[in-house]
């Protein structure tokens, strides 16, 4: 009886997943593309340290009195420039982020319209091809949480750094590093994996 | 500042489209050598850099600060040959750094040929119409001056970093050499409007 | 149904906020996927979605403290069997808007992020999460500087709990750290204090006052006073008052322990000290912070002439107080019971502007303590604080607050053997006041174990009795009729007379009967080898005696203790010292500024009629606020004259050898638990026994009994007279007829 229900829903469970996994590969390479400009961002603070660190009128630099200042201006508008690029890639997350929350919370709205013809027995009742509704919602909200997260760290790791701070920006690529978790990312391969044969059925 | 470099301003076809002739033409082709002793400087600082880079990190500082990753190269076989190798390297290139300053220097003598020319020509006070747009001969001059001073200042920054490099021990000091050499401080985002602008006004780019 | 069994929740589950749960319980509990539910647990409940469990199997639950009640922030609910009627299904509607207080990690994060970036970043945690009113989001599985999210309010007000989506409106009421959150947090728990109000009242005035009228006070030009330092003896509840008064201004506290700062290596005590300094500096950002000094006397010793490490933190000290400036809105607070060991150059205005002296509490403050500490005990109505007060002479609130927990422990004691009820009578009380003695006598020289004694037990010297009961007994319990009568209460009183003739004991009586601190103290008590050691252990005995007043101070054989200087040997003794001390304490001129106690109440004669009792307690308190000093001798005329003089010894209380009647009284009271034989003829004995001390003849009582054990072996049931003329006959009495004369005349 809730054939027609179920159906829908499952219709609407496999345009996620395979949104999610298109968005996947999406955030993957905006991430391959940050790494360079986080190293470059480190770079130019350890160069900055390093110019703190000299005193320029006791070196052969002596006979360039701006020297300093104008090195100084040089590498804050290179580090502007990064930041401006790297703030470009996290719109690009951030779109992949909302693109993943809205479809999930599309069919999770779905699901809340038809539970009324989906008892529990439903939505917990697996099969060799498919894995149940309550499963895949979970997995999607799991998927959804983990991009969430991902996207807020990185967020506040960028707007956290302050040009007069230099060992925050020094420290910022290896930061940036430890917020790759490799495990959630495989979580979601493997639910992708899972779903594989029910989003081959027709 | 990199980049462009496919933007080879004086093509031939470029040259014999316009039918400008006389102060506009030598103008005009100044401004198009502008363009490409600037590119040729980028390359060369380019080039510099890596080799800069390679001398700091042969003379066996830590391999943490190496300030492009890109161009290291992981073998650190500090052995003097390739010291001397690289430093003679530099070397040349400096020196055609040195050159590339000095044909710009002949482009402002030229500049300063077609103003005098100006000036006996008309009056004092230039001629009436612009060569091209709005700029009167004078603003070319003034412009070539400006390019020049910052590039011979900065050629004279990397001469000294060329002496020095390979006999500093503080890493600091090293940073602040490579850093030097990469960001060219005293060449300043401006030169790089400042040229658009010539080759605005010559035609070059169109309006 | 059955129960569940509480699981810790899964690591895949964290900060999922989801409830996992077997699939029967959420059809039973009418829950599909992501319902919300409340799960009430000890301690707290905590807002979830439901979710099936993987294994689908019941029985047991698993929740993500997502969204939980405050008290489980601090204690989170370990494994334990739930009842499912503890699981209830909530409505959760979209929210139109939420007010809430973010609780970031640092100080610094708190200054240097700019709200709009907290907000932000606050909106998109918040996505999705199903919140409820004056609950706390827990935002740590974020990672970031953003911990908690207090929920302060929410829109529809009329709903307890709702999901926020991208369209709620997030407005930001204010920004906390962890630390100063959880602080807040524990300030739930506070402990009421008693008897305290003076002080606590002058420590909030001076953290409010900048907080209130920063502008005044700039304008007046008034420097907000920045220290104070809390003298008193130990247990009187320095500690506790600033922790009290710091929690109910909420201001943070930054606490050090003196000893704690100190540390072994050169210059880390002054790095330490600085970096505490530095700490509650922070911690004005967010509020007004006492820094609170305690035992500071182990802190900053008085600086002495030799390079001490000491001397360096006491001047790391000194330039840390005068380095704050009036930007630096936190008050240090010091508290010492020693505060003569404070290094002198602390105690100047501009460090330490205020010292206020907590001394051992009054009656009316032990009053209030002890009301403050039964509230939370179940009290029989008989239980009568007045008297318990009255009782509790010399008590701190650390001693009270000891009584009391024996007394309960006496209930409970009694409730185990299934005899008593659960309130904590009266008799509870009276058991523990014989364990618990006042700490202030602790370590004191003077005895103070004080078995009652009643007038009744000591028989005759019936006129003796009344002139005791007249200078210790009605000063002490009828003040209002001495001030009536502008009567002065005496100073001291001296017991002379032969030796047995129940001086000693007749002190006790008086003291029993006044219900007063008693300390009795005899020559070999002060002795000590070290020159100067007696007369300070004499001192410090009075000072003693101060703390706990009204208080009888009993020097038996006082001639041993202090002698005279006209007779003396050597001018120089130590009697003539002690002797020199004894009359400065007496007259008062050793009272330390420390020993102040309370706050000078001025008394009147006409006072408000419903009030009586109240004003008899005040009365009494006022009127006794000095030592009675009772000595008693043998040998009148080795005394100092001066000691006799009005406002010292000034009643001068002859004890005569017992006459007839007080003998018969004597022997009547000695004999009260001895079987006597009809034929014992208690007169005749009287007759016999002329120039017999009181405690000859109790000697003579003993003596007899054991006759008649020794001569019917042990099966003794009764003394018959012959045994007591045979003990008379082996006795001599222990007075002369011209001994006796000697003491008829008063001592000069």
């Amino acid at each position: 009886m809730s054939k027609p229900v179920l159906t829908s829903l499952h219709q609407a469970l496999r345009k996620s997943f395979q949104c999610l996994e298109n968005n996947q590969k999406v955030w993957e390479n905006v991430l391959a593309e940050c790494s360079p400009l986080m190293v470059s961002l480190g770079n130019l603070a350890e160069q900055s340290t390093a110019l703190s660190n000299v005193q320029i009128s006791n070196t052969p630099l002596r006979a360039f009195p701006d020297l300093e200042e104008r090195l100084r201006f040089k590498l804050l508008q290179a580090t502007d420039t990064v930041l401006n690029k790297l703030s470009e890639k996290m719109s690009s997350l951030q779109s992949v982020r909302d693109a993943i929350s809205n479809q999930v919370s599309a069919v999770f709205q779905l699901y809340e319209q038809s539970t009324d013809s989906l008892d529990l027995l439903t939505v917990t009742e697996r099969s060799a091809i498919a894995p149940s509704v309550a499963d895949m919602l979970e997995w999607l909200q799991d998927a959804e949480r983990h991009y969430r997260q991902q996207f807020l760290r990185r967020k506040t790791l960028l707007q956290t750094l302050r040009a007069d701070n230099l060992s925050l920006l020094e420290s910022a690529p290896k930061r940036w590093k430890s917020l790759e978790s490799p495990s959630a990312e495989d979580n979601i391969t493997d639910t992708l994996c899972k779903v594989s044969f029910f989003m081959e059925s027709p | 500042m990199e980049g462009e470099s496919g933007d080879i301003t004086v093509t031939s076809a470029n040259r014999k489209g316009s039918a400008v002739t006389g102060s506009a033409r030598k103008i005009k082709d100044n401004a198009a050598d502008w363009h490409n002793l600037m590119l040729r400087w980028e390359k060369l600082n380019e080039d510099g850099f890596k080799v800069a880079a390679n001398v700091v990190n042969i003379r066996g500082s830590p391999s943490d600060r190496q300030l492009a990753h890109e161009s290291s190269s992981p073998s650190l076989s500090s052995s003097p040959a390739e010291l001397q190798n690289e430093c003679r390297k530099l070397q040349d290139i400096v020196h055609k750094m040195v050159v590339v300053v000095m044909k710009m220097e002949r482009l402002l003598t030229s500049q300063r040929g077609i103003q005098d020319l100006e000036e006996f020509q008309f009056a004092p006070e230039g001629r009436k119409s612009p060569l091209f747009h709005t700029w009167n001969t004078k603003q070319f001059e003034e412009l070539s001056q400006v390019l020049l001073d910052a590039f011979s200042q900065e050629l004279k920054l990397k001469q000294t970093i060329l002496q020095e490099l390979a006999h500093t021990w503080t890493s600091d000091l090293c940073m602040v050499y490579l850093s030097c050499w990469l960001h060219q401080p005293f060449i300043p985002p401006e030169t790089r409007l400042t040229l658009e602008a010539l080759l605005l006004e010559t035609g070059h780019r169109p309006l | 149904m059955k129960s569940l069994r509480l699981l810790s929740v899964d690591p895949s589950d964290q900060g999922s906020q989801r409830c996992r749960l077997g699939p029967g319980l959420m059809s039973a509990l009418g829950l599909s996927l992501g319902s919300p539910l409340l799960v009430s647990v000890p301690g707290g409940s905590c807002l979830c979605t439901a979710w099936p469990r993987p294994d689908l199997a019941e029985g047991f639950l698993q929740m993500d403290l997502k969204c939980s009640s405050p008290s489980l922030i601090s204690h989170p609910c370990t494994h334990l069997d739930l009842d499912p009627g503890q699981l209830t299904p909530v409505p959760c509607l979209k929210l139109k808007g939420v007010k809430i207080t973010v609780v970031v990690q640092s100080v610094d994060f708190r200054k240097h992020t700019p709200p709009r970036l907290i907000h932000e970043l606050v909106k998109d945690m918040l996505k999705g999460v199903h919140v409820h009113n004056k609950y706390v989001i827990n935002l740590q599985d974020f990672d970031t500087e953003i911990k908690y999210v207090v929920i302060e309010s929410i829109n529809p007000e009329s709903a307890i709990a709702g999901y926020i989506t991208s369209k709620t409106a997030v407005e930001i009421t204010g920004v906390q750290t962890v630390r100063h959150y959880r602080s807040r947090l524990q300030k739930q728990h506070t402990v009421p204090l008693g008897g305290l109000e003076e002080v606590s009242a002058s420590l909030r005035e001076m953290l409010e006052l900048p907080l209130l009228y920063p502008r005044t006070l700039s304008s007046i030009g008034v420097l907000c006073p920045r220290g104070m330092l809390l003298v008193g003896p130990p247990g009187v509840g320095k500690t506790l008052l600033v922790h009290t008064v710091v929690e109910e201004v909420g201001a943070s506290l930054v606490v050090v322990r003196g000893p704690e700062v100190v540390g072994s290596r050169p210059g880390e005590s002054e790095a330490m000290l600085r970096a505490v300094f530095e700490q509650a500096r922070a911690a004005t950002e967010e509020g007004p912070c006492v820094l609170f000094l305690d035992e500071l006397d182990s802190l900053s010793p008085r600086r002495t002439g030799s390079t001490a490490p000491e001397n360096r933190l006491v001047a790391q000290l000194l330039t840390l107080m005068d380095g704050m400036d009036q930007s630096d809105h936190f008050l240090i607070v010091g508290a010492t019971n020693r505060p003569d060991s404070l290094d002198p150059a602390l105690r100047r205005p501009g460090r330490f502007d205020r010292e206020v002296i907590i001394g051992a509490p009054t009656l009316q403050q032990r009053k209030a303590i002890l009301s403050v500490l039964c509230t939370r005990m179940p009290t029989c109505p008989s239980v009568d604080m007045a008297e318990l007060a009255q009782r509790t002479t010399g008590y701190v609130g650390a001693d009270l607050s000891a009584l009391c927990r024996e007394a309960a422990m006496h209930a409970l004691r009694e409730e185990s053997k299934g005899s008593g009820g659960q309130a904590v009578g009266m008799k509870h009380f009276q058991e523990a006041l014989k364990s618990v003695r006042p700490s202030c006598l602790r370590s004191s020289l003077g005895r103070t174990d004080l078995s009652p004694v009643s007038w009744e037990q000591i028989g005759g010297l019936d006129e003796v009795k009344l002139r005791l009961r007249q200078s210790i007994e009605w000063p002490m319990r009828y003040p209002e009729a001495f001030v009536r009568l502008g009567l002065c209460r005496p100073h001291g009183v001296l017991l002379y007379g032969p030796p047995g003739c129940a001086k000693t004991t007749l002190v006790r009586a008086a003291a029993t009967s006044s219900h007063c601190a008693f300390l009795s103290v005899s020559g070999a008590d002060l002795y000590s080898p070290y020159v100067g050691d007696s007369e300070k252990a004499l001192a410090q005995l009075f000072r003693q005696a101060r703390a706990c007043t009204p208080c009888i101070l009993f020097l038996d054989e006082i001639d041993s203790l202090v002698g005279s200087r006209s007779n003396s040997q050597t001018p120089n003794s130590v009697q003539t010292r002690l002797l020199s001390v004894l009359l400065n304490e007496m007259d008062g001129i050793g009272l330390k500024t420390l020993e102040r106690r309370g706050t000078e109440k001025i008394l009147q004669t006409e006072g408000v009629e419903e009030n009586h009792t109240q004003e008899q307690l005040d009365c009494q308190e006022v009127s006794n606020k000095d030592v009675m000093v009772v000595a008693a001798t043998n040998r009148p005329d080795c005394l100092d004259s001066a000691l006799l003089r009005p406002g010292r010894l000034e009643h001068i209380i002859h004890v005569p050898p017992p006459d007839q009647q007080a003998r018969l009284a004597i022997l009547k009271a000695c004999t009260k638990s001895m079987p006597l034989s009809v034929d014992v003829c208690l007169e005749e004995l009287v007759a016999k026994t002329e120039l017999y001390s009181g405690a000859d003849l109790e000697n003579l009582c003993k003596e007899a009994a054991l006759l008649a054990l020794q001569e019917e072996n042990m099966e003794a049931s009764a003394i018959k007279h012959t045994y007591f003329l045979r003990a008379l006959s082996k006795m001599r009495p222990s007075l002369t007829a011209q001994q006796i004369h000697t003491y008829q005349t008063p001592p000069k």
